[in-house]
């Protein structure tokens, strides 16, 4: 059953087996499992249910119902926009689809730095087959490539540069391009449409508009939550409610789960460490109408860079990113082209022109979550390393383009930055284009406040996705990940939750598989 | 900048005031949007004379927020007032910290004109001025001057562009579900109430 907090009047009181706090790649992955195999689920979400009637595809309705903070949440110095979701579904509802299992060198550095030996390509592959039977994750076709993507594809080719591509996550996609603003189609194989409605049918009870304010504890060990119920539109509180669990896991996105547990804990490892693998853009004048608005948005992806390279001497050598294929509305790409007044006009009027490339920077220098004041609040600042990588995808990003026959291309500064040549690549982009506040810069892959690790000091969490200091409470998202995964943590985040579930079932002796 | 030159870490506790009280002029600064006068309707009539019921903004940010669109929407065939109009129900609804940072940005906009020599209120400006003074935001050497720039901005670009008059302008065709039905899968969610 679904039950809308915002249409509902009076208390809500409700006991399960286990009681999941969000409802996004992490929560819905480690519900379903469990709701496959008997166990009596709640889950909560913060956010709006939504369906795919009510995805109107226009971008100013999309981020005000159903990203955080209506699409406006930033860090502290407004330099890095926060991308992230709150509705039954969680971010999947806007993600892209790109769905990557996690890099091997990636699983060695967790088991080696963070103690996590069971972080294994054995030991998750087994998971990661059954998500991608479940959410039809393919290769996607070609179909689905629009001029944007094949542009880039072509300008890789030309540069013998390493591109691929994506797994994607939908199962007969039209194509209409409409993806991150939820899909209208039910195509997204987004957790909203897979496993929430598993749990729903299994007898589980997912709650929307249900903000978590308490974790309940008896004999210091978890035994549930309580919180509010919220008005969809104003978010003013209408009711309370309270569910009872012998089994909490918080997997409310890297914010959510970061603010939850510090409102309810003093553990200075949560938030401690922020990752949001930057995104920067270049945007390239093809001077002529080319397709970005249709097909899907990432189709295309270049992992010729996906590593840090290091010169002998221990210098940044490049790379320590990787690219995806840009979709284009014209309400956020006003907000990220440079110039203003008349040059902004000229740049708009060339909208259907352009070609863009974004950035999904693996970043050494993660950021902070905190609580000031009661307010959740981000610090993150694009600094050493990192801002050298920066630099470096927008001087890569512009060669992939210039090698696809652009006549131009945009570095979205605040110095309207333009590059025709390799030698105008080579002298024009610097790091004052990545100062902050000097681009659009944004950050969707939000991981890392409360991650799993051996050493209690250093991860909330341990190995197995349980609390160190909490029995009972578990955490199941993006907050648990140690840090970057270096490509779309997605499918990650979902391995990583269904072996925690996979622990769970097998640890409470209930039969099977 | 080299790495080292730039690997400075975030100071704890820094939020956006704090950014604001660290940088030079910054502790003027917020002293100055502290004693700044709130404005009444009489001096600011613009939400007035627009029809506006406002919900988060005082009628003076609301000036502000419709003068910046006035000087950045150069051409664009959207109304500044409309534009502010939906800064101010955006605001409304997603309340703090959001909503008090914005409202400072705006205060801090109307009245710092004359550390680059202005002897007018940015609302009194006319539109190049307007423009120029905003540049000097934008080119500020304080990351918080370009920061409140870059949120002015954003704000104004976003509402003006995903207003459908600005189609004919970009070619920008709309989204499909203005144009064609094409049926959903059908999802069975089990009982929704």
């Amino acid at each position: 059953m679904i039950l809308q907090g915002t249409r509902h009047d009076g208390e809500i009181r409700d006991r399960a087996d286990v009681v999941v706090v969000g409802t996004g790649a992490g929560g819905g992955t480690l519900a379903a499992y469990l709701a496959d195999r008997g166990w009596d689920v709640v889950m909560l979400e913060k956010g709006g249910f939504f369906r795919a009637e009510d995805f109107s595809q226009r971008e100013e309705e999309a981020m005000g119902a159903f990203n955080g903070r209506r699409g406006l949440d930033t860090t502290v110095d407004n330099a890095i926009f926060l991308n992230y979701a709150e509705a039954v579904g969680g971010t999947t509802v806007h993600y892209w689809g790109d769905s990557f299992r996690t890099p091997e060198d990636r699983l060695e550095r967790w088991r080696r730095e963070r103690g996590l030996e069971w972080m294994t390509p054995a030991e998750l592959n087994p998971h990661w087959d059954a998500i991608e039977r479940e959410l039809g994750i393919h290769v996607a076709e070609e179909e689905l490539f629009n001029e944007n993507n094949r542009l880039v594809r072509q300008g890789c080719e030309a540069l013998g540069v390493e591109g691929h591509a994506a797994p994607t996550a939908r199962v007969g996609c039209i194509g209409c391009g409409w993806t991150q603003f939820g899909c209208a189609y039910n195509k997204k194989s987004s957790q909203l449409i897979t496993t929430i409605p598993r749990v729903s049918k299994a007898g589980g009870r997912i709650y929307s508009d249900a903000r978590v304010e308490r974790i309940l504890l008896r004999d210091g060990r978890a035994a549930g939550v309580e919180g509010v119920l919220l008005d969809r539109e104003t978010k003013r509180p209408r009711s309370t409610f309270r569910v009872d669990a012998e089994i909490v896991v918080v997997a409310a996105g890297a914010l959510g789960t970061a603010e939850l547990l510090l409102r309810n804990f003093q553990d200075d490892v949560v938030g401690r460490r922020f990752y949001i693998n930057p995104h920067y853009w270049v945007f390239a004048d093809f001077g002529r109408e080319i397709d970005n608005v249709t097909g899907i948005p990432c189709a295309y992806v270049v992992h010729e860079w996906r590593l840090k390279r290091t010169a002998a001497d221990g210098s940044y050598a490049g790379g320590g990113y990787i690219m995806l294929s840009s979709h284009q509305s014209p309400g956020i790409t006003a907000a990220m082209l440079p110039e203003t007044g008349e040059a902004h006009l000229a740049r708009m009027r060339k909208f259907r022109h352009l070609g863009s490339l974004m950035s999904v920077i693996d970043e050494d220098h993660p950021g902070r979550v905190y609580l000031d004041g009661g307010v959740r609040k981000t610090e993150y600042r694009v600094r050493g390393v990192d801002a050298l990588k920066a630099v470096d995808f927008l001087k890569n990003a512009s060669r992939i383009f210039l090698a696809a026959g652009a006549r131009e291309v945009w570095i979205p500064d605040i110095y309207g930055t333009v590059v025709r040549n390799e030698a105008e690549v080579a002298s024009r982009i610097t790091l004052r284009s990545v100062e902050p506040n000097a681009q659009f810069c944004a950050g969707s892959h939000l991981l890392g406040t409360a991650p799993l690790g051996a050493d209690p000091d250093d991860a909330f969490a341990g190995p197995t996705g349980e609390a160190h200091r909490v029995p009972g409470l578990y955490v199941a998202d993006g907050a648990a990940l140690p840090g970057s995964v270096s490509v779309d943590p997605s499918l990650t985040i979902m391995g990583v939750a269904r072996w925690i579930a996979a622990g769970i079932h097998e640890r409470s002796g209930r039969a099977g598989a | 900048m080299t790495e080292s030159e730039n690997n400075g870490r975030i100071p704890p506790g820094l939020d956006r005031r704090g950014f604001l009280r660290m940088s030079a002029g910054g502790a003027a600064a917020i002293a100055l949007a502290s004693a700044l006068p709130a404005g009444c309707a009489a001096d600011y009539p613009q939400a007035e004379s627009d029809g506006v019921d406002l919900q988060a903004l005082t009628p003076k940010e609301y000036a502000v927020a419709r003068a910046a669109a006035e000087a950045l929407l150069v051409g664009v065939p959207v109304d500044p007032a409309v534009v502010a109009r939906r800064i101010d129900r955006e605001l409304a609804l997603v309340g703090d910290p959001v909503r008090e940072d914005m409202k400072t940005v705006l205060g801090l906009m109307e009245h710092l004109t004359f550390l680059g020599g202005r002897l007018r209120r940015f609302t009194a400006l006319d539109a190049p001025a307007r423009l120029a003074y905003l540049h000097g935001w934008r080119e500020s050497r304080f990351n918080l001057r370009r920061g409140a720039f870059q949120a002015v901005r954003a704000f104004v670009y976003f509402y003006a562009y995903s207003d459908d008059a600005t189609r004919p302008l970009t070619r920008f065709t709309g989204p499909w579900r203005e144009r064609i039905s094409i049926p959903a899968t059908p999802i069975d969610f089990g009982e929704v109430v």
